[in-house]
């Protein structure tokens, strides 16, 4: 194919996709390395507000940016090397936590919490999802025929929903005295507050995102289970092979391509852990990576936001992606370079 | 859902389409607004769209659209619903415009005390008074022969005898949710025993005496909370008071309605309330006061300055509150004050007063610092001091970075 | 089964263990979803009940004057169970007869609208005034037993207008699905056919883009879009858009933003086609695009239409694109689902918010059910082998 038709055939998506990832991912990338700030002046205010019956009025001493003959707020841009890098890591309270082996001591910091829960999350969910959406796949190839389609339906459910609601489903089911809380309650005979410590919201997160991951891990294992060749099988039962050998050596090793693309596809999506932070509101005891980078971004009442240190968390999060993914860019090399498909 | 209630509902949204007739200004001026979402607000947007040409957006997360929005030019929204804490990045951008010259052509209904003046200009008109309060289940409080509390103490001492005796699930309720809820719970408390958060040159004063009192006096609470407490909002112990699982809570003032409502409530009239308590004696309730209110953008024509603050006024007027007069603690003439705002008005009204929540860029840091900071202390991760030297630091560093502190 | 081989036969243990993990599996995977379809028909103070079977039976919601009788659940049931065998066996027939060679997927389209639309007014208008009038006739059995009422639903669809949002979900899911396959088919396409090493790093930024977390993009696109009109002023002069709020500006953010899962994934349904088939159009003196058109695309539907569900998965669900960059008058579901839980809620707020959340999953139920088999035939031909 000539560069010129590859050029027209690839050149929308590549617009698009530089326009609306690329551009504004350099723009973190700069912002990372630089500060922004208003230029302010100290300014004697007086400010009535009022009470239910008279108005209250103070004087104090407010901070204002000073703004241009624009009217727009002035601003000084300066590159400050790693410093935001600095202000998201901590090494000071990082070095003093691991000299003196203070677990609690560093995950004070928050990147260093948020990267634990994000790497448990991502490597407890990888084998569960798996495993179930396997044993779901085995399970209704197994089944009559008759009723293979209503399950594959009632298997797809959770995957398609909503993700918010989704969650808002299961946290329903569990906060306060949600049924399945009192369920739990009255079968253990002792007050359960399913939101009240860290581990047990994991477990629910944990929970929540198998219910939701597994049924695409399904889909793709059953589409995979249905090209087995039989011929393989039939050998295999002919060598006097065991069920669970036949699963092992010629099952498994047909659906190892997918294995390997459910989990990076999942790596991935796991690794950007989001919605069951806010779904779960579990930050006081687990945030995710993504979280704290959308932490920095969200405005308080007086409309700071920390643009540095969200790009400098945005881009150490890239930096875990782009490990993740290492294995899998090697095999791609290999499959590129091998080329015959 | 019967076919019957269907054209019902289809009849009245029809009769609501023609209430036009309503709003006394004929407005001709493509309009649009921005506020939050709550029930006040519905009311007023909903007077506003009767006069036409009018459309109302109503969003909770407005905070993060509205500084942008108004800075833009022309400004995408020609009203703005800001409350003490939100008009900050306004006033900083400089994006709202002065009205006392609309104040004086078309806002002869307005008190003096709705005017908030900053170095004697009109930034805004406020329409209510928003503040935390005591909310108490008076049935409980009579049988068990307890006193309406006025400090924590007594709160403390309230919710021990009913633990004893009960008769509710917990006996206390608390808008400890991580995040912006459990800093102004803190907030209160801290200004109740009498703290300051930041000291003149901008650096944090909260790992202070005030601060731990603070904490302990919260952390003394969580005994009698719903373990839960930590994912609680407004709308949980709202919950929780309705269906009748708990006995005293510092709720808003604007939740009071809801305890009355009959569809929700299990509870309807049992729950009173009474001016926020004392974190010490001789101190302030320990409660903090907001104001909610509208602004008009600045990168605006004069026109359409002029039509927005007359439709404004329209919707901020006595039929209006007359209509929903339980809604908010209402600073608009026509206004009853009822059982339902008696704490409100004692706690505005109490000697010292409440401070009114800081409108200031270091307020905004600290509140975040302190939102994502204190969850750790009620979890037990850390020490009162570790959890107020930890939310120094953030705070510092994020004043550093806004320029604020060097 | 007879004629399975006897060592393929399962033991009677391993067919109970199998069939127990699935019924097991199916009451979690649809526990959560049908508890909330319960809880959305029931009066506030039923449906935060923390007995399960007040939940169930809602005597709160019953007293309130609404509920259903024997009757009621019987004929209903029936309706839904006939709805629903119809439209496994009748409607794919009729499809099939109706719609011209090439235009089933039009047909499909209109089909399941109009089915749905029937549906809906069977169910909900024409059933309950018949029942309302059989129901006092006959005495003990007309009697509700089960607390059960749409006031929820009445609120969201009709004072909360709720299908303005429907209708922007629909604009914007079809139009991220149409303009995203069109530029991934393409894009896939050539992926697929270069193995040039330029298409080698294409492919791997992409992925590295498909990795990124999208709150890092997100944030960065708001301060560009509210400004849009002065940016873009000195090109475009006074006709220069105001980006926020408009829903193709959104459909551009988001097929951007899918852009990479969609041209992986296409490539290697086009990688599957054999290289011969456009070798032999191009040798009868075809362009590229000609047999691209022609002669590739007859035989990619499963994987385009594979792609296309996951794109309108990612466009209809999405919800921190839509709640950042659209203002209300163009506000999608999902967003302005959250919004009855972000502002001061009330219960019945939150009830209404569940109703909401119930409608909108409805399509997708739709979808899946008529598109079921093409996943998974369009998983097996395609994305599987890559």
């Amino acid at each position: 194919m000539k560069f010129k038709t590859f050029a027209a055939f690839v050149g929308p998506s590549l617009f698009l996709m530089f326009l609306f990832i690329a551009a504004p991912l350099v723009s973190v990338f700069i912002g990372s390395f630089q500060l922004t700030q208003p230029v302010l002046e100290q300014v004697e205010e007086e400010t009535c507000t009022p009470g239910f019956v008279t108005q209250t009025c103070t004087t104090t001493m407010v901070t204002r940016p000073i703004l241009d003959e624009f009217g727009e707020i002035q601003t000084t841009t300066e590159w400050v090397g790693w410093t935001n890098y600095t202000r998201v890591l901590d090494p000071e309270a990082t070095w003093a936590a691991i000299s003196n082996w203070d677990w609690n001591a560093l995950m004070q910091v928050d990147f260093w919490a948020a990267l634990r829960f994000t790497l448990m999350f991502t490597l407890v969910t990888l084998p569960l999802v798996i495993g179930v959406g396997l044993a779901i796949a085995l399970a209704v190839n197994n089944a009559a025929k008759s009723i293979k389609g209503p399950i594959i339906f009632v298997s797809l459910l959770p995957f398609i929903i909503t993700p918010v609601i989704g969650a808002l489903s299961i946290r329903w089911l569990f906060i306060g005295d949600g049924i399945l809380t009192s369920a739990l309650e009255a079968w253990l005979d002792q007050d359960i507050a399913m939101f009240a410590q860290a581990w047990t919201i994991e477990l629910m997160m944990l929970f929540y995102r198998v219910w939701h991951v597994a049924p695409f891990a399904f889909v793709i294992f059953y589409a995979g289970l249905q090209t087995v060749n039989q011929d393989t099988l039939e050998s295999a039962i002919i060598d006097g092979a065991s069920r669970w050998d036949r699963l092992r050596f010629v099952v498994v090793p047909h659906l190892m391509p997918l294995i390997v693309f459910i989990a990076l596809i999942h790596l991935m999506d796991t690794y950007r852990v989001f919605e069951e932070i806010v779904g779960f509101t579990s930050q006081a005891h687990v945030i995710s990576l993504q979280w704290l980078t959308y932490d920095f971004l969200q405005p308080d009442d007086a409309g700071n936001r920390a643009f540095g240190r969200a790009s400098a968390s945005a881009m150490l999060t890239m930096v875990g992606i782009v490990f993740l993914l290492i294995p899998l860019l090697r095999r791609t090399w290999r499959d590129h370079h091998g080329g015959s498909h | 859902m019967k076919l019957k209630t269907i054209l019902m509902a289809g009849a009245l949204s029809a009769v609501a389409s023609m209430a036009y007739a309503d709003c006394a200004v004929d407005n001709e001026v493509e309009l649009r607004s921005l506020t939050a979402a709550f029930e006040a607000w519905n009311a007023v947007t909903a007077a506003w769209e009767e006069c036409g040409n009018f459309q109302a957006e109503l969003n909770q997360e407005f905070r993060t659209v509205q500084p942008e929005a108004f800075a833009a030019n022309p400004s995408l929204y020609q009203i703005g619903g800001v409350s003490n804490g939100t008009i900050t990045p306004l006033l900083n951008q400089g994006t709202i415009r002065p009205l006392d010259d609309l104040v004086e052509m078309y806002g002869q209904n307005l008190r003096p005390n709705q005017l908030i003046r900053i170095n004697g200009e009109i930034m805004a008109i406020a329409m209510m008074v928003n503040t935390q309060h005591l909310m108490y289940r008076a049935d409980i409080l009579e049988d068990l022969g307890i006193d309406v509390p006025t400090t924590w103490d007594e709160v403390l001492a309230a919710a021990e005898v009913i633990q004893e005796a009960g008769v509710v699930d917990y006996p206390l309720g608390a808008t400890l949710k991580s995040g912006w809820n459990i800093a102004q719970d803190f907030n209160n408390m801290f200004l109740g025993y009498g703290g300051t958060f930041v000291n003149d040159d901008g650096t944090p004063n909260v790992n202070t005496e005030a601060g731990v009192n603070a904490l302990g006096t919260m952390m003394a609470m969580t005994e009698y909370l719903d373990p839960e407490y930590l994912v609680s909002d407004s709308t949980y112990v709202q919950q929780q008071f309705q269906q009748g699982s708990i006995a005293m809570a510092n709720l808003w003032a604007s939740r009071a309605a809801a305890m009355d409502d009959e569809a929700e409530s299990q509870v309807v009239g049992m729950v009173n309330m009474a001016a926020a308590p004392l974190a010490m004696e001789g101190g302030a309730p320990a409660t903090t006061l907001w104001w909610d209110g509208i602004v008009i953008a600045a990168n605006i024509s004069d026109e359409e300055a002029a039509a927005a603050f007359q439709v404004a006024m329209e919707g901020l007027d006595r039929e209006m509150v007359e209509a929903n007069n339980d809604a908010a603690i209402w600073l608009v003439e026509g206004y009853q004050a009822g059982r339902l705002s008696e704490g409100a008005i004692a706690t505005a009204s109490a000697q010292p007063a409440p401070a009114s929540y800081p409108s200031t860029s270091q307020m905004g840091l600290m509140h975040t610092a302190l939102g994502n900071e204190l969850p750790a202390f009620f979890t037990g991760e850390v020490s009162a001091e570790e959890a107020l030297a930890a939310v120094e630091a953030a705070y510092t560093t994020s004043a550093q970075e806004a320029g604020i502190l060097e | 089964m007879s004629d399975t081989p006897r060592a393929l036969r399962q033991p009677l243990s391993l067919r109970l263990g199998s069939a127990g993990f699935l019924a097991f599996w199916c009451l979690i995977a649809a526990f959560p979803i049908f508890w909330i379809g319960v809880m959305s028909f029931k009066a506030p103070v039923d449906a935060f009940a923390s007995n399960p079977l007040d939940v169930i039976f809602g005597p709160a919601t019953r007293d309130g004057g609404d509920g259903l009788s024997l009757l009621d659940i019987v004929i209903g049931l029936a309706f839904l169970f006939f709805s629903i065998r119809y439209a496994m066996t009748w409607l794919p027939k009729m499809v099939a007869q109706h719609s011209p060679g090439g235009q089933m997927i039009a047909g499909w389209i209109i089909a399941a609208v109009g089915y749905a639309v029937a549906f809906v007014i069977g169910f909900f208008v024409i059933l309950p005034f018949v029942l309302g009038l059989l129901n006092p006739i006959l005495g003990p059995l007309g009697n509700p037993i089960v607390g059960l009422t749409t006031q929820h639903y009445e609120a969201v669809w009709v004072e909360n207008q709720f299908y303005n949002n429907f209708t922007n979900s629909l604009i914007v899911t079809v139009g991220v699905v149409t303009v995203s396959l069109t530029v991934g088919t393409l894009a896939g396409y050539g992926l697929a056919r270069s193995g040039s090493n330029l298409a080698f790093w294409i492919l791997i930024i992409a992925l590295v883009f498909r990795a990124l977390p999208h709150s890092v993009l997100v944030a960065g696109y708001l301060p560009v879009f509210v400004n849009s009109a002065e940016i873009l002023r000195p090109f475009l002069g006074d006709a220069a858009p105001t980006l926020y709020g408009q829903p193709w500006a959104v459909i551009a953010v988001l097929v951007s933003i899918n852009q990479p899962f969609t041209i992986w994934m296409l490539r290697s349904f086009f990688q599957n086609i054999p290289n011969e088939l456009d070798e032999a159009a191009r040798v009868d003196g075809c362009t590229h695009f000609q047999a691209f058109r022609w002669v590739i695309m007859p035989v990619m539907w499963p994987g385009v239409i594979t792609t296309g569900l996951f794109s309108f998965l990612l466009a209809y669900n999405d919800f921190l694109v839509t709640s950042l960059l659209l203002d209300q008058s163009n506000q999608t579901m999902v967003p302005a689902i959250a919004g009855y839980f972000n502002r001061e809620t009330t219960t019945t707020d939150q009830v209404e918010a569940v109703a909401a959340a119930v409608s909108i999953t409805a399509p997708l139920f739709l979808l899946v059910m008529i598109f079921q088999r093409q996943i998974v035939s369009g998983l097996t031909a395609g994305a599987v082998k890559g």
